[in-house]
């Protein structure tokens, strides 16, 4: 069992975050999506989804454009490359690790 | 984890149809398909226009289906993105392509066989009763199963409702095909109406401007 366990240290912390897990997820199905979409079905706060969306842009798993719908600014956020290939090894871990406990 | 991840898949593909206006948008494309099989039946195919409207039916087609979806675009960017966001949906890449391509080709074949085997009947109008199995397997395979989406599957079974009754009504095919897109654009509009009147009830344009 420790070992199993052992294996949850070399998970993305970043992604692991369970608001974040979320942010990501949303955008790996999603080829964009802007910031009110985000935020309603994350169901977070404004303050909380841009923190979050600041981390994520920092490491480079997410990509932030400010540009305006009309006269209404418009974030739109879409995961990087290098975010996809984090998600994908995240999903991998996190599967290898529930198939291996259950 | 694989299951929460999929319903998290799945929600953000069935925003598209949270407002309706794709399906409002898919019953004027069945309207103008009614509109197109009874002026084929009444001009015959020997009029100039008949042979025109029979030889462009695919040009019209891919034409309608660009048109349509630029007119969903500009709604929902004035209905639905203001209300409750913005998300823009990948693109198929090589593999999806493919299966889409796939897909094409066995619906057409079944489509050929299935007339084949109806053509014994004669009392059938198999051309009609194909299109309304057809569709129906569409809405209820492509739209209802991926979507999750129940109202789908009403408007399946109201396909192979409207196919099985027209296809014995004795109506020449051209009429037939043109009723049968007529009760599915209605049909469609009605759902994608109710659809549209929950989803602006529910989701009222807010008040603050901007999205930050």
């Amino acid at each position: 069992m420790s070992n199993d366990l052992r294996g949850l240290n070399d998970l993305d912390r970043l992604i692991h975050e369970p608001a974040r897990l979320l942010i990501v997820t949303i955008l790996s199905t999603a080829a964009s999506a802007d910031f009110l979409f985000l935020q309603r079905e994350a169901g977070l706060t404004k303050g909380n989804l841009s923190a979050h969306l600041s981390k994520l842009e920092e490491a480079g798993y997410v990509k932030i454009e400010k540009t305006f719908k009309g006269k209404l600014p418009l974030t739109v956020c879409k995961l990087t490359a290098k975010g996809q290939k984090a998600y994908t090894a995240y999903r991998q871990q996190m599967q290898a690790f529930m198939d291996k406990t259950s | 984890m694989k299951d929460e991840t999929s319903q998290i898949e799945q929600r953000v593909k069935r925003y598209w149809y949270s407002d309706g206006i794709g399906e409002m948008m898919g019953g004027i494309m069945f309207f103008l398909l009614a509109v197109y099989f009874s002026l084929q039946q009444y001009l015959g195919d020997e009029s100039f226009i008949g042979g025109m409207l029979q030889a462009g039916f695919v040009v019209l087609l891919i034409g309608g289906v660009f048109v349509a979806r630029r007119v969903v675009n500009i709604v929902k960017a004035r209905i639905t993105y203001p209300r409750t966001g913005y998300v823009e949906y990948r693109t198929y890449n090589g593999n999806a392509v493919w299966m889409r391509i796939l897909a094409a080709l066995t619906a057409m074949t079944v489509a050929s066989i299935s007339i084949m085997v109806a053509r014994r009947f004669d009392s059938i109008d198999s051309m009609v009763a194909v299109t309304g199995v057809l569709v129906a397997v569409i809405l209820m395979v492509k739209q209802a199963w991926t979507s999750g989406l129940g109202r789908f599957y009403f408007l399946g079974a109201a396909s192979l409702v409207f196919g099985g009754i027209l296809s014995v009504s004795g109506f020449a095919r051209g009429y037939n095909l043109g009723l049968f897109y007529a009760l599915m654009g209605t049909a469609f509009v009605i759902s994608g109406g109710l659809t549209l009147k929950s989803y602006l009830r529910e989701n009222p344009m807010p008040v603050e401007a901007g999205d930050e």
